[in-house]
């Protein structure tokens, strides 16, 4: 498979690149189980964690990978207060481009952060989640997850995503992995909260009840994302968790059918789910952070920073 | 404007031979000879050798002292009109001067345009409209108009300096990049502009609707996570200020209409009477949301690039006659900014080198378009919508016309722009068509005619 400079997308991967990622990462979640859990991808090569927003779930599982390819990871402490447009972002990258650095990994709260920086450096670009555009690496862990869960056969199966599409990016990525796997994917959540201009192979849902009778297989849930709300898109958080939320008599029926949960974390108890949801014999939540580290292996290791550098457009 | 003698001026007699006349009534152009005697047409016929108003056997140019412009193949038109322009002077002389933007409406085939206040400071006395028309008659080789704020500062809130505005010449009021939110006060700024002849323009949008949006609100948005602008903020605006201004009893000019309802909208309101007119810009009628592609910046625009179908339906309302005026929104920003990620960076693009060309690549040489329309929309009626007459390729007449080579192409290079930022999504394409030459009077604006099929050619005129 042809290593490709950046990863950004989903949509951007080819269903072979897909494929080749979701195998890739087979042998280095087996390597968790040994005592030694390093391999020599990426020794001498130097890797960048470029946080624009707080994330310590994300940033550990990319950095462990790192370390466990033997790169040399470091953390590029950036102000996360105050808002870094494009323009000091750009100025830092070139001060990593001199650094000579060959990954990038960038979370920004800005959609197209990743893009813009990818067209400006040399080194390998991991989008970590910009905005409400895109979190691949999360996706690719979520189709991790189900294909280990369910079988590589996914065809005609179904999952729902339930809660705020509207500011999620792990909702837009997973939703198309899912949907390249062969996933029929369903929505729920209130109507405010579901973006316009939704995709037509996405399967509408209305309520719980609607959610049941579609008889999908997994159901992921989405972190209520309380503090990008500067507004009321629903009256209260405790009608969220009644009207969409995985209650405790949701969860009966949820266990009865045997159905699968899934969550990006970190959740919110009593709002998108009640607490004993983790508990749960089918909950995938945990299985998901570890398949997150054995994916960002295999992005990372297949990744091959740029060679000559064109240099940032002239000012 | 510099009315000095100029050394490149044309020599006294000018026979513009063999082109064809773009003008309102008839969709394909007509043979048309000019002959042009120290800046004025003393004689425009089909064949000026039958017509007896050249001498038979002067085709050489001399003896008869003329001095013949080859329009074989050539479209000649009235200097266009652009009633959108920002040129950012005052405040923001990094992105364009009048000056410059004088030269990039030239260089698109534009002899007259009017000004945005949104300036820094804000066009919004009298003293501002005079400094503004006092930089353009000593550096602008076309004659700029400027249109004045609505309220103070563009704030919305207090009435500008309305009657100061007027004394200096200013042709119409807007507080354009932004709406008047409250009704209220745009309704007495109506009532109060009516008596000094000036009517309102409006940018339409309903800003607590359109929030933080940076793109029209569809399914690219949606890919693109971007947030969205919805159509409705644009089209509820429009209603309200069209009925404000019935109501009123005044005029009101709908700036760069975006949707097929919004359109409806106006179109319907004609219908009942009501004194409005509008226009449309022709990045609104060439490019939709999918256009932004990958977070392309010079896709971004405010209003934003709607849907193909909005596209289609807007072209249709410029060939039925919804629409009033073609107008650029010219919209310069630096090369720097408009490097910023998609939603940091600022909103607008170019247009003014741009515009004839792309309107004749893309529409009227697949005859989607008709030459009669482009002058109507391009020329003619922007003019009348401040109350000149349109300018007339016909004996007495002074000369004020484009010469356009269908046959050859622009490429829109950084070189070939005049305007002072390249903002604009032609950047270095390569389109079909040409502004060859450019004449105001006695002045030779821009003249390429000889410049071969080279890009880029700039054969002088340029001070």
């Amino acid at each position: 498979m042809t290593p490709r400079k950046d990863l950004l997308d989903i949509e951007s991967l080819t269903d072979g690149e897909i494929r080749h990622l979701l195998e890739a990462a087979v042998p280095f979640k087996a390597l968790f189980s040994k005592s030694v859990k390093k391999v020599n991808d990426l020794a001498g090569r130097t890797v960048l964690t470029l946080f624009y927003e707080p994330s310590t779930r994300t940033r550990s599982s990319f950095e462990i990978a790192a370390n466990r390819l033997s790169a040399d990871v470091t953390h590029f402490q950036v102000a996360t207060s105050a808002v870094a447009k494009g323009e000091s972002v750009l100025d830092t990258v070139d001060t990593l481009q001199a650094m000579k650095t060959d990954y990038i990994i960038v979370r920004h709260q800005a959609s197209g952060i990743p893009n813009l920086i990818a067209r400006h450096t040399s080194a390998s670009v991991l989008n970590a989640g910009d905005g409400a555009h895109a979190h691949p690496t999360q996706a690719l862990l979520d189709g991790f997850t189900v294909r280990e869960t369910l079988g590589e056969d996914l065809t005609g199966k179904r999952v729902v995503i339930v809660g705020d599409w509207l500011h999620s990016r792990v909702a837009r990525s997973t939703a198309q992995l899912f949907r390249r796997m062969g996933l029929q994917v369903g929505v729920l959540g209130p109507a405010t909260l579901i973006p316009r201009g939704l995709p037509g192979w996405l399967h509408p849902l209305a309520s719980w009840d609607d959610l049941l009778s579609w008889q999908p297989e997994v159901i992921y849930l989405l972190r209520v994302q309380l503090e990008r709300q500067q507004e009321q898109f629903f009256p209260s958080v405790g009608e969220y968790h009644r009207v969409y939320g995985l209650t405790e008599q949701r969860l009966r029926q949820v266990r009865d059918a045997g159905l699968w949960v899934m969550h990006p974390g970190p959740v919110n108890r009593g709002v998108e789910l009640t607490d004993s949801v983790l508990a749960y014999e089918r909950s995938l939540i945990n299985r998901q952070v570890e398949n997150g580290i054995a994916v960002r292996m295999a992005a990372l290791a297949w990744l091959r920073p740029g060679t000559p550098f064109r240099g940032r457009l002239p000012h | 404007m510099n009315t000095d003698s100029n050394p490149s001026a044309p020599a006294a007699r000018h026979w513009y031979r063999g082109g064809l006349v773009a003008a309102p009534g008839t969709r394909e152009p007509q043979p048309l000879d000019l002959l042009v005697e120290d800046g004025v047409i003393v004689a425009a016929e089909a064949d000026l050798v039958a017509a007896g108003a050249v001498p038979a056997g002067s085709a050489a140019g001399d003896p008869a002292g003329i001095e013949v412009i080859d329009c074989a193949g050539c479209i000649l038109l009235p200097g266009l009109f652009d009633v959108h322009v920002h040129a950012r002077e005052p405040g923001r002389e990094d992105k364009e001067t009048i000056a410059t933007a004088g030269e990039a409406a030239i260089n698109g085939g534009v002899t007259g345009m009017v000004l945005m206040p949104n300036t820094t400071p804000a066009i919004d006395n009298g003293g501002l409209v005079q400094a503004v028309m006092d930089i353009a008659r000593s550096r602008c080789r076309i004659p700029v108009w400027t249109s004045g704020c609505i309220t103070k500062e563009r704030a919305g809130r207090e009435l500008a300096g309305i009657a100061g505005m007027k004394a200096q010449g200013v042709v119409f009021l807007t507080d354009d990049g932004s709406p008047v939110e409250n009704p209220r006060v745009l309704r007495r700024a109506m009532e109060y502009a009516r008596d000094f002849g000036l009517f309102t323009a409006s940018h339409c949008e309903t800003m607590e609707l359109s929030g933080a949006g940076a793109m029209n609100e569809g399914p690219t948005s949606f890919r693109l996570g971007v947030p969205g602008v919805p159509a409705i903020s644009e089209e509820i605006c429009l209603d309200r200020d069209i009925r404000l201004a019935q109501y009123t009893g005044t005029h009101v000019h709908i700036q760069h209409v975006t949707t097929a309802r919004g359109m409806n909208t106006i179109r319907r309101f004609k219908e009942d009477g009501v004194s409005v007119s509008c226009e449309v810009a022709p990045h609104h009628l060439m490019f939709c949301d999918e256009d932004v592609g990958d977070f392309d910046t010079h896709y971004k625009m405010n209003p934003p690039l709607r849907t193909r179908e909005d596209n289609e339906a807007l072209l249709q309302g410029l060939i039925d006659g919804v629409f009033d005026v073609i107008a650029t929104d010219h919209a310069p920003h630096t090369r720097y900014e408009k490097a910023l990620d998609f939603v940091s960076a600022p909103f607008g693009i170019t247009g003014l080198d741009t515009a004839l060309v792309s309107l004749f690549d893309r529409f009227i040489r697949h005859g989607h378009l008709g030459w009669d329309v482009l002058v109507t929309r391009y020329a003619d009626e922007p003019r009348r919508l401040l109350g000149f007459e349109p300018v007339r390729l016909a004996a007495g007449e002074r000369a004020e016309l484009v010469v356009f080579d269908p046959r050859r192409t622009t490429r829109f290079s950084e070189d070939f722009m005049r305007s002072k930022s390249i903002n604009t999504p032609f950047l270095n394409h390569e389109l079909q068509g040409r502004v060859t030459r450019v004449v105001f009077g006695r002045e030779l604006l821009l003249d390429r005619m000889d410049a071969g099929l080279d890009h880029g050619g700039d054969g002088g005129g340029r001070p």
